[in-house]
């Protein structure tokens, strides 16, 4: 079984990178250098190689901003709470009853229909030792999956790329935005993004524009680079052409240029395919009109086409709910909760949903007690959400205490760390061992 | 090491790689007349920059506001939630103004500025430095960092270390102002010896910890939004800080740094990099080290061994390094004698292209090198030169332009239809012998644009382009140079 797969994958791989593909065109000198080193390199990798239409995909969803998951996951029946939170506590009637404690925020009607349609899991009080109260760095720890003390430079995601999908399709990992997330960010830089399909290309005026570009990505490289003495014309007041620099100088550039070029190529066959792919593949739910709804529908096209992609990424922003919080916590759940929704009816009409799980996060939870302006400022510990057919449905863990001796300077403690979390998505949904990826073994969780 | 290159090496290729590295590039006009003067005198008349006269002025709000200050303080203190939640909105505004300008006003001085190596050190030192308005949130703290980045661009290294250190903008980003005896915080401590000057490996827990005490005392006044020194929140308990053992304030820590021996080798080996594009070998950077402590830690000494040294024009360092977006930006601006964009369509540029001024991702700066490369950002490079070269903008979404709100962006949007970008004149840049001829062409605008030339086969495609017009327009011209800058080689320098 073991080795139909590798067989599978070697097909696959050969078929669909970057490699493969470049065997039909003209394969550039430098590729077909790197063609043996690579697939060595993919042989040798301890897991599945990750390509395929068939493979087990994640969408990351970040809430941005910091999401008071107090107000999310609402501990309504808890007199604490209510002490708490006199002007924005939600009371028994405003909230989506999970049991005779806890409920949804009334506003996230899409994940009660998934919670009790059994594809709803709730882990409870996730969050990390020494919380760090900045957005930016502790944002940067939940992306990194880092300890509160220590930079790491590259991505949780980054790490499984370079760790478990070497010598994969550069779209194994998609970014719906304009940046790389952190998350992304890997030795061997992997992972494509974009905002728009519609811009990921070569925008050109005319065709021939279109053929030129192409042209000057794609040629295979003639000798040893760019010019050559006998082949320069003659450079008005140059006083001598660069290759009058030391002797033997290769005019390539040496490895930049490589990469680049390489990643030019990636940059045509993507873009080609992903628009492709987004003009043909129909989104078959109704989706709200939002920038995460908008996210979410990309996701499922390219989804739906078969793009060989195990993690997709999309965001949500504007949690940062420091004044007035009730209109706007309502407005950002509902569009979480009825995007979250449609996606999932979309991969079920599609006949995908039961290779997809869907796993939000945000930088930190908020501070128990509300401020002065009806908001909540910065705080720890917070739940995180997983969707999918195959997730242990239910409220997971424990709700923390919110007695106030049981707080750490005004914040809930957390009681399960988010790397467990990341560790058991690894493990038994994208099927890769954790601890080379998060640098130690975290406990897995049942909850995939 | 460092022996300084032959005269006989010195010619336009290597005066183009001189102006490439140590500035933003230039016209051809500019790297003959930098030939001309030979090795010593190019690089004296870069790095002397002091004798060229630099008019540009300080944008006007640059300076401290007491007055205003205090109106925050007392609506903070005594204001109503409506009053507070006004002065923030008026204030978030103002900044975000400010800090979109101070983009344009540096962006400016880089492009069309009569000292180049002088802005490319100060966007060195804000790379080393990374500071971020994200936390800083003041326009003119982010201004008075970039000032101190400009004025000691190549000047001493403790001087430096000192001066940033106590300046509201690190103050700021790294909780020195909150640090007190009771409670020192030991972010500054730690990220000065991590990322600013000794690097991983070279101090150890207990030094932060130490370090930290030493630092306490270091405060901001944020009325005067000035550096103070507050002498009780300083602790005066003797310290152990790299197995010395004394009453150090952050004045002796950071004296003890730059006495590290570590100290000269991790600066160099990141100021080499910036400027070839690789990590120096193990020997090259001790003789890199050596020659800044030769000099006392000053850096223009340290600069002038290293522009004129044999390993700064070795083959495997020219073209061979990613263009910064920075670089990408202003060395197109200046190469194709063009304008640079509005602010507000720069700065939607430089930050699809992974480089937002004054907003790097983290403390660490920007990983620089191929990872400004993606597939996003190499199409987003592409079509950016046609927004470049044609005058016609670049195809920017609402969210390009940040602000947590959407209506923000929708604001900005609607400014940018009234913005126009330059676009490249064919008169500057062909003469009208060249312009009648398609070999002639191609060969003055590889010539203009890398200084050397494509691929063969790149050329026989850019001929089969040109040569396809019937009438060539220069609109078709536009369009060739759009391409030429479509390449993978045009990403390096």
């Amino acid at each position: 079984m073991k080795k139909e797969i590798t067989l599978q994958t070697r097909r696959e791989f050969l078929r669909r990178t970057v490699l493969g593909s470049a065997l039909s065109w003209t394969v550039p000198a430098f590729l077909s250098n790197t063609f043996s080193a690579l697939q060595a390199e993919a042989a040798a990798s301890a897991t599945q190689i990750t390509t395929g239409k068939d493979s087990t995909i994640l969408v990351v969803l970040q809430m941005a901003g910091g999401n008071d998951g107090i107000n999310t996951v609402v501990p309504y029946a808890n007199d604490f709470y209510h002490r708490a939170r006199p002007r924005i506590g939600l009371k028994a009637a405003d909230v989506l009853k999970l049991n005779d404690n806890v409920g949804l925020h009334g506003a996230l009607k899409g994940f009660k229909d998934l919670y009790d349609g059994g594809q709803l899991s709730v882990i409870q009080g996730v969050g990390y030792p020494n919380p760090n109260r900045s957005h930016f760095r502790s944002t940067e720890i939940w992306q990194t999956a880092s300890d509160s003390e220590q930079v790491e430079k590259h991505g949780w995601l980054g790490r499984y790329f370079d760790n478990a999908c070497a010598g994969a399709d550069p779209a194994v990992g998609v970014a719906i935005g304009n940046q790389l997330p952190e998350a992304f960010f890997a030795a061997k830089p992997k992972g494509v993004c974009f905002s728009n399909p519609q811009n990921y290309r070569f925008i050109a005026n005319g065709n021939e524009t279109e053929e030129s570009y192409k042209k000057l990505n794609e040629l295979e490289t003639s000798g040893p680079g760019m010019s050559s003495d006998d082949s320069a014309p003659d450079m008005q007041n140059s006083g001598g052409s660069i290759a009058m620099l030391p002797a033997g100088m290769p005019m390539t550039g040496g490895r930049a240029i490589d990469f680049i070029s390489r990643t030019a190529l990636d940059a045509q066959h993507s873009s080609d395919e992903i628009r492709g792919i987004a003009a043909r593949v129909q989104n078959q739910s109704v989706y709200p009109n939002s920038p995460l709804a908008g996210s979410l529908k990309l996701v499922a096209r390219l989804i739906g086409g078969g793009l060989p992609t195990r993690v997709y990424y999309v965001s949500q922003g504007g949690y940062d709910t420091h004044t007035n919080q009730i209109p706007t916590q309502q407005r950002l759940l509902q569009d979480l909760g009825d995007s979250t929704k449609a996606f999932v009816d979309d991969m079920k009409a599609q006949g995908n949903m039961q290779r997809v799980v869907v796993m939000t996060f945000s930088e930190f939870g908020r501070r128990v007690a509300e401020n002065a302006n009806g908001g909540t400022d910065h705080g720890a510990a917070a739940p995180m959400f997983i969707v999918g057919d195959k997730v242990k449905a239910g409220l997971l863990g424990n709700y923390p205490s919110l007695a106030p001796q049981d707080l750490f300077q005004g914040d809930i403690k957390f009681n399960v760390d988010f790397r467990s979390v990341y560790a058991s998505v690894l493990e038994n949904w994208l099927h890769t061992k954790s601890a080379p990826i998060l640098g130690r073994q975290f406990p897995i969780l049942q909850v995939v | 090491m460092l022996k300084p290159i032959s005269s006989d090496r010195w010619n336009y290729s290597a005066a183009a790689h001189l102006l490439n590295r140590a500035g933003f590039g230039g016209t051809p006009a500019e790297v003959k007349s930098l030939s001309e003067r030979g090795v010593d005198g190019a690089v004296d008349y870069l790095l002397d920059y002091e004798k060229i006269p630099d008019p540009t002025p300080d944008p006007e709000w640059a300076k401290p506001d007491p007055e205003r200050m205090q109106h925050l303080a007392d609506v903070i203190r005594h204001g109503t939630p409506e009053e507070k939640r006004q002065l923030q909105q008026e204030y978030q505004k103002q900044q975000r103004q400010r800090i979109t300008e101070l983009r344009g006003w540096w962006l400016q001085r880089m492009a069309t500025g009569p000292r180049p190596l002088q802005e490319k050190m100060a966007l060195f030192w804000h790379g080393h430095f990374a500071t971020s308005m994200d936390k800083v949130r003041d326009a003119y703290y982010m201004w008075r960092q970039n000032d101190i980045f400009r004025r000691l661009a190549t000047g001493n290294w403790q001087l430096l270390l000192l001066e940033v250190g106590k300046d509201p903008a690190m103050l700021v980003w790294l909780d020195q102002a909150q640090s007190r005896r009771e409670h020192p915080n030991e972010n500054y401590a730690r990220e000065v010896m991590e990322l600013f000057a000794l690097g991983e490996g070279h101090y150890t827990e207990h030094d932060i910890t130490e370090a930290a005490r030493a630092l306490t005392g270091w405060s901001l006044d944020r009325q005067a939004q000035s550096y103070i020194y507050r002498p009780f929140a300083h602790d005066t308990g003797e310290k152990t800080i790299f197995g010395k053992t004394g009453n150090f304030d952050g004045d002796d820590f950071i004296g003890m740094i730059v006495a590290h021996p570590q100290s000269a080798k991790f600066i160099t080996a990141k100021i080499w990099n910036y400027f070839a594009g690789s990590e120096p070998s193990p020997e090259l950077n001790e003789a890199l080290a050596a020659e800044l402590r030769a000099n006392g830690n000053n850096f223009k000494p340290f600069l002038r061994t290293m522009f004129r040294s044999e390993e700064f024009y070795s083959p495997d360092i020219v073209r061979n390094q990613v263009k910064s977006p920075v670089q990408w930006l202003v060395g197109s601006v200046r190469v194709l004698e063009t304008e640079l964009p509005p602010p507000l369509v720069s700065w939607g540029m430089l930050r699809q292209l992974g480089q937002d001024l004054f907003a790097p991702p983290n403390v660490k700066g920007w990983d620089g090198g191929v990872t400004w490369i993606t597939t996003n950002t190499l199409l987003t490079r592409y079509n950016d030169a046609q927004a470049l070269v044609q005058g016609s903008l670049p195809p920017l979404s609402a969210g390009d332009f940040g602000g947590k709100g959407a209506g923000n962006g929708q604001k900005a949007m609607r400014a940018l239809q009234r913005l126009r970008v330059g676009g490249v004149s064919v008169e500057k840049i062909l003469t009208p012998e060249e312009r009648d001829d398609n070999h002639a062409i191609i060969a003055s605008l590889q010539n203009r644009l890398f200084q050397t030339n494509l691929k063969q086969d790149q050329q026989e495609a850019l001929q089969e382009f040109l040569d396809s017009k019937a009438k060539m327009s220069d609109a078709d011209i536009l369009t060739a140079i759009r391409l030429m800058m479509s390449t993978p080689e045009y990403q390096v320098t």
